[in-house]
């Protein structure tokens, strides 16, 4: 009897139990089904936002997105010919950073308010912008109503060629993010993910270490315009990384659903969400982090690394090591340099392709050495020899011109990039002459200097040259050193899999104690430094180039002994205080006078 | 009251919850936006609603009987100024500045709790319970203290002598003097007498009361004004001027300056002195039109010394634009940010 109900009751829980796992099933994507890849759903369209909305919303788009977009959200508004990549192109509904399959129109509801829910992409992009392109977070400059008004206007007013509420020719077929749970990065999971790049071909675009750098010049978008694979090692230019470069989940709905646009294809299809954790895990490794192996700190000013602007030089014993691998080298830590375009004077550069440089310095009685390390997708050397003198600065008059503000798309940086004659590839660095003499915190001029305060100027470049100059301003060009040069000495100079290793390494100070021409490195002191980048391939030469801040140097002094004894003698100090306290105190109880 | 009170110590908890919770990176830095820059009003009034939520906490605990002693309120509060402090306000403020802010609250917290005879009585107790050592408890932490103290400040000692490699500090002047005139494209301009020549109303007359009705409204977003888009094709006079503008601001000037001119450009992150900011108060809305014109059109290198001339990348202009672009451009960003320029009368 107990047995028979217990039949009864056990049926129905059963019963539920396997209902329950089929719609799990199909919910999660067992949608093997429907031909769905694994971890996607079926989505329902999202309702056309209101009119007022959109009325609401093209006073938005002509505040604050036309400059770039267009007045037809064509993406060809007054900024997009100086820029790369260039602004989207709304009329063809094309958008990169999605949850939805491959070639599918974005996610964009306007009842959906949360940006970082999954259900609205576009709202996700506006809020936290597209880094490593021109296009800002929105956030706290936008209201959310302002920023969702807006999507309204662009995804009914400027998608022309698709409709978001069409249902005959529109589906949504949504990656379910929010319900799957990443693998955890261990060892294996990352090591399955570095073999498994190589076999879906991806290191075919994005090169053997992930630096961007394979088929880097053949690659166009769909409008016809250059662009190139991203750089694993840089995850805060991620475009889709939604302000949160080291967190995997980006990763995985990129490579799940592709980037629209873009010869990056989605790989739902041909690889299983366990294979799609694991990539993800090996590329999210891939990406800078400090020596303890942790994320690099981000900025949220800038969604860059945290800057400091010191590159510190260590001491060390007898010659120093030409192989970065060498334990000298991998004990001393390394400093982010951050690159901008030279955009003060002519030839301006928009887009400099170099924008960070990694530096690392030691140093011995005789010689300073610096060791820097920066992604260049391409060796550049030219051919032949360059029209201008090493010493020539204006190179303008040579015909390396800056991009026309207005140039129509033929002519565009975007249309021109990998388009360029092939300079050399270079970095160089400056500091001031007799800095000693001048008093803080005046400088030469960042840019080779001035006429009162000269600047001391190494520069290396691609086809094995290290040059020292003087430079005594912007526009003025080099004057040789030649003695000087003998002295210097490029240790090493190394490109490979996208990543260039330059060890230059340059005296302390001359061989008198007169400095007039070169600048003398002092023990313990702050030394102003700038560097300069060229990539050869994007038409770098003379003041078209990447540039740094000030930063500045310093010869770490080995620490004195006075740093161990004063603080000892202190501690002891304070034990005697103590010990007088207490006895006065019990002596004030006992009621003794001293 | 005990209601009122309540709500104010349930902001308290919540409050102190929330900074604990983004010193430790349980709660993402951006949930209530963090301060940038110099925003005294904000900082004041963050610590106000600190300070009486704590006194509402205070009041609770003091009705329900589980009154907190005095000496570890003053304690804590201090520890919570330099935590607020510290983690609080981006970018981070120097710790010689912080140290002169802690100096400033130790005395205000000292201040506080010697107010009287009994308050100064209930803070030192604890200290010379301590000092004592009438039970075992205190006895124990006498020990402790004994021990850690000279350890301590042995070793803080022994940090400050280490030499250090931290970024030296340098103060710049962001807006210097001006010079009474300057000369852009062979032509003389007096600052005090100058005016923008495309700041006109339909008549072609400067007019400035005209242009402040057509800029964008102030407020979250500051969107243009209605019926005044620089980009109908019926615009006229200043508003075209303004579309002008902004079409060579986003060929030129937004690469450091910003697609929303707050001095976040795709290259920003790599100078210093960064970008101005011109949607903060304290830049163009300080600032006579012409004075912008002389900064725009001489640049960085054109700067006297006390703006670090060799440090800005800030181009001067007048190699690039026309006097007329420069005008317009000015004209755009005041329109933009929807700031009036400051008038010499």
């Amino acid at each position: 009897m107990s047995k028979l109900r217990m039949n009864v009751k056990a049926t129905p829980i059963i019963g539920a139990a396997l209902g329950a796992l089929i719609l799990s099933a199909t919910a999660a994507g067992l949608g093997h089904a429907e031909d769905l890849p694994e971890g996607f759903a079926k989505g329902e369209l999202a309702p056309a936002p209101p009119a007022e909305m959109i009325e609401a919303g093209k006073r938005v788009y002509f505040t604050k997105c036309v400059w770039c977009h267009g007045v037809d959200g064509a993406g060809d508004g007054p900024g997009a010919d100086r820029l790369w990549p260039r602004p989207r192109n709304f009329n063809q509904g094309t958008f990169k950073i999605r949850h939805t399959a491959s070639g599918e129109l974005p996610l964009f509801n306007y009842n959906e308010k949360n940006p970082d829910s999954g259900k609205n992409d576009l709202l996700d992009t506006v809020t936290h912008g597209l880094p490593g392109s021109a296009m800002p977070p929105w956030e706290g400059i936008l209201t959310e109503e302002q920023r969702i008004q807006v999507l309204s206007f662009v995804t009914t007013q400027l998608v022309k060629d698709r409709k978001f509420t069409d249902k005959q020719s529109e589906t949504q077929t949504i990656l379910q993010l929010g319900t799957l749970k990443p693998a955890e990065a261990t060892e294996e999971s990352i090591k399955k993910g570095a073999q498994l790049i190589v076999d879906k071909k991806c290191i075919e675009c994005h090169g053997v270490e992930g630096r961007g750098d394979g088929n880097a010049f053949n690659l166009k978008d769909d409008w016809g315009f250059s662009i190139q694979p991203a750089d694993w090692h840089k995850c805060w230019n991620f475009r889709g990384s939604r302000q949160d470069p080291y967190n995997v989940r980006n990763i995985f709905r990129t490579f799940s659903t592709g980037v629209n646009g873009t010869p990056m294809p989605s790989f739902a299809d041909s690889t299983s969400v366990e294979d799609r954790w694991s990539i993800a895990n090996f590329v999210n490794s891939l990406c800078e982090r400090d020596a303890e192996g942790k994320p690099l700190g981000i900025d949220p000013l800038t969604d860059k690394p945290k800057i400091n602007f010191v590159v510190p030089s260590a001491p060390v014993e007898g010659e120093i090591s030409n192989d970065p691998e060498n334990e000298m080298w991998k004990k001393q830590g390394r400093r982010y340099v951050a690159m901008g375009g030279q955009i003060t004077h002519k030839p301006r550069n928009f887009v400099n392709r170099i924008d960070d440089i990694w530096v690392k310095s030691l140093y011995n009685e005789k010689n300073v050495v610096y060791l820097i390390q920066w992604d260049d997708r391409t060796k550049s050397v030219a051919e032949g020899k360059l029209p201008w003198a090493p010493i020539q600065v204006n190179v303008e008059n040579f015909g390396v011109k800056e991009q026309a503000p207005k140039t129509g798309e033929e002519g565009s940086i975007a249309a021109a990039q990998n388009n360029y004659a092939v300079y050399n590839d270079g970095i160089a660095f400056q500091f001031p002459i007799k800095w000693q003499e001048i008093p803080a915190p005046f400088k030469p001029r960042y840019l080779w200097g001035d006429a009162k305060f000269n600047a001391d100027i190494l520069k290396w470049e691609a086809d094995g040259s290290l040059r020292s100059f003087k430079g005594t301003g912007w526009d003025q060009d080099f004057e040789e050193r030649d003695d000087f040069e003998e002295k210097t000495k490029l240790l090493k100079s190394e490109w490979k899999n996208g990543q260039w290793t330059v060890m230059i390494s340059r005296p302390l100070k001359g061989d008198k104690d007169d400095y007039d021409e070169y600048t003398r490195f002092d023990i313990g002191k702050y030394i102003p430094m700038v560097f300069f980048a060229w990539d050869g391939h994007n038409g770098d030469a003379g003041r078209k180039m990447a540039v740094s801040a000030f930063y500045y140097t310093i010869l770490q002094p080995p620490i004195p002994q006075e740093v161990y004894i004063y603080p000892a003698v202190i501690a002891v100090g304070v034990v005697f205080l103590e010990g007088w306290m207490l006895t006065r105190r019990a002596n004030k109880k006992k009621g003794k006078v001293l | 009251m005990k209601a009122l009170m309540s709500v104010v110590a349930l902001i308290g908890v919540l409050g102190s919850l929330m900074l604990i919770g983004m010193i430790f990176g349980v709660v993402p830095s951006n949930t209530v936006r963090l301060v940038e820059g110099y925003m005294p009003m904000q900082v004041l009034s963050e610590l106000a609603i600190f300070v009486a939520g704590f006194t509402g906490l205070s009041y609770l605990a003091n009705s329900m009987g589980i009154a907190f002693p005095r000496f570890w309120q003053g304690v804590l509060f201090w520890a919570f100024i330099q935590a607020y402090l510290k983690f609080r306000i981006y970018p981070p403020i120097p710790f010689s500045v912080r140290a002169m802010y802690g100096t400033v609250s130790f005395v205000a917290v000292f201040m506080w709790v010697s107010a009287n005879e009994e308050d100064w009585k209930k803070f030192r107790q604890p200290i010379l319970n301590v000092l004592d050592a009438n039970t075992g408890f205190h006895k124990a932490l006498r020990t402790m203290y004994l021990i850690l103290l000279p350890i301590l400040i042995g070793g803080f000692s022994f940090m400050t002598m280490k030499p250090n490699v931290d970024e030296p500090i340098e103060l710049r002047t962001v807006h210097p003097a001006p010079p009474a005139s300057t000369k852009v494209h062979g032509k003389t301009y007096t600052l005090q007498t100058s005016q923008n020549p495309y700041r006109v109303n339909l008549e072609g007359k400067f007019d400035q009361a005209y242009s402040n009705k057509l800029i964008v409204e102030q407020g979250m977003g500051r969107l243009m004004a209605p019926n005044a888009n620089p980009w109908d094709d019926k615009a006229e006079g200043y508003l075209k001027y303004v579309r002008e503008g902004g079409e060579i601001f986003f060929q030129n000037c937004h690469f450091c300056h910003g697609d929303n001119l707050n001095g976040r450009g795709l290259h920003a992150f790599a100078f210093n002195p960064i970008p101005a900011n011109f949607t903060d108060p304290g830049t163009i809305a300080q600032l006579q039109e012409t004075f912008i014109f002389w900064r725009v059109a001489k640049g960085g290198i054109g700067l006297p010394n006390e703006g670090f001339p060799w440090a800005s990348v800030m181009p001067p202009w007048e190699q690039h634009l026309t006097t007329d672009e420069i005008w317009k451009v000015i004209l755009f960003e005041y329109w933009h940010t929807g700031y009036y320029p400051r008038t010499w009368d």
